[in-house]
């Protein structure tokens, strides 16, 4: 492979990160074939070193993904994570996809029925004159208060569910590509460095 | 899975012996990769991600140098916080390698003189 090759397979890979950070990793890996061929070591050899550049793309890819999310736990950090999690495509990952994927519509189903019973309760406060509720104006005002409580109770319940769930996936993912810390004892390891 | 367990265990040494390296030394990636590839035997493109990665846990930070050879270079050097990192997975280190060398170095001796009276795994 020559160096031209590698880069354009490793920009393919890397494909939907930030821009700034695809730069400095194109430049990272480009410094790096120069200063090889300063030290006499030709473009397939040192492409060859570097190793299979789509699986490099996959593990920055992931670590841009995990960081995005550990910044700042918004639905679309979480989305991206989950994204380059699944991109990792490893056979245990593929696995997981039949549970995986089930989790994720119901999640997503929840929050819709969630968001369903707010309005449905809104709507139950706000027309109670209108409408010969059961039981009365007073009825009718608790049972919209309630439905509507009850909802954001159980978003909030499903959100919490939601992290717990993503936190795992990115552990997981990285046991793939574990890096940092030593692979004997990652907790104590990862405590002692934050 | 002996293999994956290799895999493993080099990488998460690989930050240790980077963390060590640049202890010494500050230095930058091509030098970090070609020395400790060869030695960890890990494919030299690994130590991007990793590097990254350590910067971004705030362990080494970077800085431009010019260099006899061609356009400037970027170095890295340890923070305060990638010092501390180092003392604490070394000593996590030595421990660990003490612990199994106990238990590993004592293999050879009873091989040779109990021979198949060993049955354990």
């Amino acid at each position: 492979m020559t160096r031209d090759e590698f880069l354009k397979r490793l920009g393919r890979g890397l494909a939907g990160m930030q821009p700034d950070a695809i730069a400095e990793i194109t430049s990272d890996y480009t410094d790096h074939f120069i200063a090889a061929s300063a030290d006499g070591r030709s473009e397939a050899e040192v492409a060859e070193a570097l190793g299979d550049p789509g699986r490099l793309a996959r593990e920055l890819k992931l670590e841009a993904g995990i960081k995005r999310w550990e910044e700042g736990r918004s639905p679309s950090a979480a989305w991206s994570a989950v994204i380059a999690f699944l991109g990792l495509g490893a056979i245990d990952i593929l696995i997981l996809l039949p549970v995986l994927l089930p989790m994720i519509g119901v999640i997503i189903g929840f929050y819709a029925a969630m968001f369903g019973l707010f309005v449905a309760g809104g709507a139950i406060m706000i027309t109670w004159p209108f409408n010969a509720f059961p039981g009365g104006p007073a009825a009718a005002l608790l049972c919209g208060l309630g439905m509507m409580v009850a909802a954001i109770a159980i978003a909030a319940l499903i959100t919490i569910v939601s992290i717990v769930l993503v936190n795992a996936l990115m552990w997981f993912g990285r046991l793939h590509y574990k890096v940092l810390q030593p692979a004997i004892e990652p907790e104590t390891a990862r405590s002692a460095m934050s | 899975m002996p293999e994956a367990i290799e895999i493993q265990l080099k990488k998460g040494v690989l930050g240790l012996c980077v963390l060590a390296l640049l202890s010494r030394a500050d230095s930058y990636s091509y030098e970090i990769a070609s020395k400790l590839a060869r030695a960890v035997d890990m494919g030299e493109g690994t130590i991007y991600p990793l590097m990254r990665r350590m910067q971004s846990d705030g362990l080494v930070e970077t800085y431009f140098e010019e260099s006899s050879t061609g356009p400037a270079r970027k170095y890295y050097r340890l923070t305060d916080q990638g010092r501390a990192s180092l003392e604490t997975q070394l000593a996590e280190w030595r421990s660990f390698t003490s612990a199994v060398e106990a238990v590993v170095g004592k293999i050879g001796v009873p091989l040779e003189s109990a021979g198949e009276t060993e049955h354990d795994a």
